[in-house]
């Protein structure tokens, strides 16, 4: 089928390179890719490369490791494989383990199916039911993204500890209390509270864009309601589905301080394993081990796009039904109960947050806030104050969404011409989201933070602009991945009629292709956003002095010996903040929508 | 390395585009030292780096108080505080990448930092070493906390690993083999030792207690007890303040805390092990290529004094370096010290302490 299109995806590219804005933006994204991001991770990946631990590459040190890849270690020595699959058979086949690298997968398969769990009710309910506040629950399902890890951690503490607030509720219920503290089951959990919201936001664009007169034939053919949601729904819906999965196992593969505050040292994953080689400076290690995680994410990268492929036909979504209602309909039911889990997973640790910034040894008070507002009124140039970190951060994440819009439609559009090698030009692409954060620190910290020596010039690459171009790099293929499915869906016929009937190239897409993808780039837009204003490691790194902090900076710094309180202050601060302007961009954004 | 002290030089002289050629390497340590040129020596600013809770925690830190007392007394300096986010491993990745170390006196440095910068920088040499009269104060300090035989970093407070336990649900675990007990069944919250200080200072305490062929047994008993670990002190203490667990580690300085938030002290006993304290000094040590050497050497001579002592015991929560240091009622009724200190040298640690670090985390992980 694609063979038979492929002329037109030709004809199409030329089609949008045609425009000379669209030449421009690609440069200046490629520009802005080499300098803060194939150069800086290429040098920690050719570390590992070509580097030497204790005489021994560092890529094969990690293969061959029993403690990374348990039973596939023994993969570098082809000619012991057999002999090792027949002691294996002798041992009567006990359970594979297949080391740090294998537990790592599990855990991010486990926090896939948990996020999509927990999500795709929720993009389901915002696709077919009509409510009060409808709009602004929409925006502020990217809330939890923005929130530091330390706060999440916090809040979980609070909400599922063993004397925490549900098994208070489990108690005053007369039912049994549950102990997951420092479980696998805590940490994918808390991987479902960060991913989950992005799974409910990409699948519920791509649900708000569905052809519902495909569903509607459907049905009057005679299927029943299920039938055609599996033939006719789930497959439109399908890219998008899978987009949301890709991104929460990527992430939840790449997880580190949520595993390290909820889980411990004995879940580790090969995230947490990369933090402690670098903290150690043992880099040639880390390399090493940053090569074999990235060819895996990247891998995955690959063949998610390689999948992604999209049907054909935008429309305007199903009719959506009010949500108050007569409560005998099961399926409200059912709502009713994933409403009830989404107050527990979402709400519970937000809101264990907000009062345990209200509360400090002798009850309520207000003195966390209070120190925020001393600080800002007395605190020294080497002290992060309030104001300057919500400035910076509303500043940087704006200007970020200003980069990140152009750079990831370039991005799409391009993955939507399908010329030879696209797909593999659409990996690289989509790097950004396979390479690890400690990697990408580690890159800039050597290759732009200490400079490079390039004709007897220090050349050396921080403040501002830097720290905007880093989360611009973040933060671009989101907006690639919610606006590349929706794409795809466009149909062509639309567009050559338009053309037919005398429209220009540009005129035809902004007033043809654009209207019909704008839910993907408000979408992206706010995720671009949400990336931002949650950015933590390259922000810091790259940030000169002490002029450049953001609000989760501020969060960080305030943690003080035995007081949550400021920290968790400046927390809901942060909160407050990001949950406005996400309200903001989506109103924005639906002002255009026809 | 070598390289680096010579492109600096050549730097400076403003023939930079010839750095790449190697040339023969001469200490230049002797040359920059000595020239601060016509200026006084002790005035100008003073860049002083730190980790950040030094001089940014809302609870406790004591950097706004020295900056202001050193600053008034020396009226012509200025205090200039820096905080980067990897801390020591900045400078010494400064010093790999040939960038210029722009800090003149490190302050807060443990032996295993020392450890590590030695092994990474071979022979260049980070930090300088000072010779035994140079600090006026430097009589003063207690003997047992000097850790750098080099003589480069000067110890200016310590802390002692400690058990923090609730006496409303646990006995008091008096020895490492009480931790392994059924009694303490799923009591004890610990920190990870490859990213965090007091979990680190707590593995090498069971090394010091149980001894290298045997602590990896005893670490698998205590896992075995339901010992959990934690990534940092925060997210153990968090865990512990919320009646998660029974015991944590942390330090023995803790009650001074619990004093002043008036809180339970039935909630904050300390439990020394086996009647021992494992002891973290924390030291600091003036830059190799400081630019102000001389201003750097008042500084780390004002930080012995009796009344600076005596203020970063209450402000860091530590105990003082000093023998002369006279710290308020306030901290010395609450601030425990173990009846025997443990704690590795420095050549102890230097090519044990990752093979520790690595087989210990290696086995947690493998669960």
């Amino acid at each position: 089928m694609n063979l038979k299109r492929g002329g037109g995806r030709i004809g199409r590219l030329q089609y949008w390179t045609g425009e000379y804005a669209l030449r421009g933006v690609a440069v200046v994204t490629a520009i802005v890719l080499v300098v803060l991001f194939y150069y800086p991770v290429g040098t920690v990946l050719a570390n590992g490369l070509f580097g030497s631990v204790e005489g021994t590459n560092p890529v094969l040190a990690v293969l061959g490791s029993e403690f990374y890849l348990g039973a596939a270690s023994g993969l570098t020595d082809p000619s012991a494989v057999p002999g090792g699959v027949l002691d294996w058979m002798r041992a009567g086949f006990p359970a594979v383990d297949f080391g740090l690298v294998g537990f790592t997968v599990y855990q991010a398969l486990l926090s896939t199916l948990a996020s999509l769990a927990l999500g795709l009710p929720g993009a389901s309910l915002l696709a077919h039911y009509d409510f009060p506040g409808r709009e602004t629950v929409r925006s502020l399902t990217m809330l939890p993204f923005v929130l530091p890890s330390i706060m999440v951690a916090i809040g979980f503490v609070a909400m599922f500890g063993d004397q925490g607030v549900l098994n208070s509720f489990l108690g005053w219920l007369g039912l049994e209390s549950v102990s997951v503290m420092y479980t696998l089951q805590l940490v994918v959990l808390a991987h479902a509270f960060y991913n989950a919201p992005l799974v409910t936001r990409i699948v519920g664009a791509a649900w708000a864009g569905l052809d519902r007169s495909k569903i509607e034939t459907a049905r009057g053919l005679g299927a029943g309601p299920i039938r055609a949601f599996v033939d006719v729904t789930l497959p439109q819906l399908g890219p998008a589905i899978l987009a949301g999965a890709l991104l929460t196992f990527l992430f939840t593969f790449m997880s580190f301080p949520i595993v390290l505050a909820l889980g411990g040292l004995e879940l580790a994953t090969v995230e947490v394993w990369l933090y402690a080689r670098v903290q150690q400076l043992e880099l040639a290690q880390a390399a090493g081990l940053a090569v074999v995680e990235t060819v895996i994410t990247l891998s995955l990268t690959y063949a998610a796009l390689r999948y992604e492929s999209g049907q054909r036909g935008l429309g305007r979504g199903p009719n959506r039904k009010p949500l108050i209602g007569s409560l005998r309909d099961p399926r409200r039911l059912g709502l009713l109960a994933y409403g009830l889990v989404v107050g527990i997973v979402f709400l519970g640790p937000i809101l264990s947050m907000v009062v345990e910034s209200l509360t400090g040894p002798g009850g309520p008070t207000l003195e966390h806030y209070a120190f925020l507002l001393e600080r800002q009124a007395t605190g020294a140039s080497y002290q992060v104050k309030p104001l300057p970190a919500i400035r910076n951060s509303l500043m940087f994440g704006l200007a970020a969404l200003g980069i990140a819009v152009p750079m990831g439609v370039t991005v799409a559009v391009l993955e939507d011409s399908r010329i030879p090698g696209s797909r593999l030009l659409g990996t690289l692409l989509m790097a950004p989201l396979a390479v690890s954060g400690i990697v990408l620190g580690l890159g800039l910290l050597q290759g732009l933070v200490f400079g490079t020596e390039l004709f007897g010039h220090r050349i050396t690459v921080t403040g501002p602009v830097a720290i905007v171009a880093a989360h611009a790099v973040a933060a671009y293929p989101f907006v690639t991945r919610t606006v590349s499915p929706m794409l795809q869906q466009v149909d062509h016929r639309l567009v050559e009629t338009a053309r037919v009937l005398g429209a220009s190239r540009g005129r035809a897409r902004f007033d043809v292709e654009l209207p019909l993808v704008l839910p993907g780039i408000v979408a992206g837009a706010a995720l671009a956003y949400a990336i931002s204003v949650g950015e933590f490691d390259s922000t810091i790194i790259l940030a000169e002095g002490s002029s450049s902090y953001t609000m989760p900076v501020a969060v960080e710094r305030y943690l003080g010996n035995r007081t949550l309180g400021p920290a968790t202050a400046m927390g809901t601060v942060l909160l407050g903040v990001t949950a406005i302007s996400f309200v903001v961009i989506d109103r924005v954004g639906g002002w255009w929508e026809p | 390395m070598k390289r680096r002290t010579f492109v600096k030089r050549v730097g400076a002289a403003g023939i930079a585009g010839l750095a790449g050629c190697a040339g023969p390497d001469a200490d230049s340590r002797g040359t920059t030292t000595g020239t601060s040129g016509g200026t006084d020596e002790l005035a100008g600013t003073l860049r002083v780096a730190t980790y950040e809770p030094f001089v940014d925690a809302p609870s406790v830190s004591p950097g706004a108080w020295i900056k202001e007392a050193f600053e008034s007394a020396y009226p012509d300096a200025t205090i200039e505080w820096q905080t980067p986010n990897s801390g020591l491993n900045h400078f010494i990745q400064q010093a790999q990448y040939d960038d210029e170390i722009e800090a003149d006196v490190y302050v807060g440095l443990n032996a295993d930092d020392l450890v590590r910068a030695d092994d990474e920088l071979g022979e260049t040499e980070l930090f300088e070493p000072l010779s035994a009269d140079t600090l006026s104060n430097g009589d003063s300090l207690i003997e047992e906390l000097r850790f750098d035989p080099a003589g480069r970093a000067v110890p200016f407070d310590t802390g002692y690993i400690s058990l923090v336990y609730d006496a409303g649900e646990i006995d008091e675990p008096q020895t490492f083999a009480d931790l392994i007990e059924p009694a303490f069944e799923d009591t004890l919250l610990l920190q990870n030792a490859q990213t965090s200080d007091p979990g680190r200072a707590f593995l090498l305490w069971t090394i010091a207690n149980r001894g290298e062929a045997n602590f990896l047994d005893y670490w698998q008993a205590l896992m075995d007890n339901g010992a959990r670990i934690a990534g940092d002190w925060n997210a153990a203490y968090t865990a512990y303040s919320n009646a998660e667990r029974p015991a944590v580690v942390s330090y023995s300085t803790d009650q001074v805390y619990a004093h002043r938030n008036d809180v339970d002290m039935q909630r904050h006993q300390i439990a020394f092990l086996d009647d021992q304290g494992y002891a973290v000094p924390e030291g600091m040590a003036r830059f190799a290529d400081a630019a102000k050497p001389e201003l750097a050497t008042a500084f780390l001579d004002f930080m012995l004094e009796p009344r600076t002592q005596s203020e970063i015991a209450v402000r860091n929560v530590a105990f003082p370096a000093t023998t002369t240091a006279d710290p308020p009622e306030s901290f010395t009724e609450y601030a425990h010290r173990p009846p025997e200190t443990v704690t590795h040298t420095y050549d102890q640690l230097a090519g044990s302490i990752d093979d520790w670090v690595s087989a210990w985390a290696e086995q947690i992980a493998s669960g």
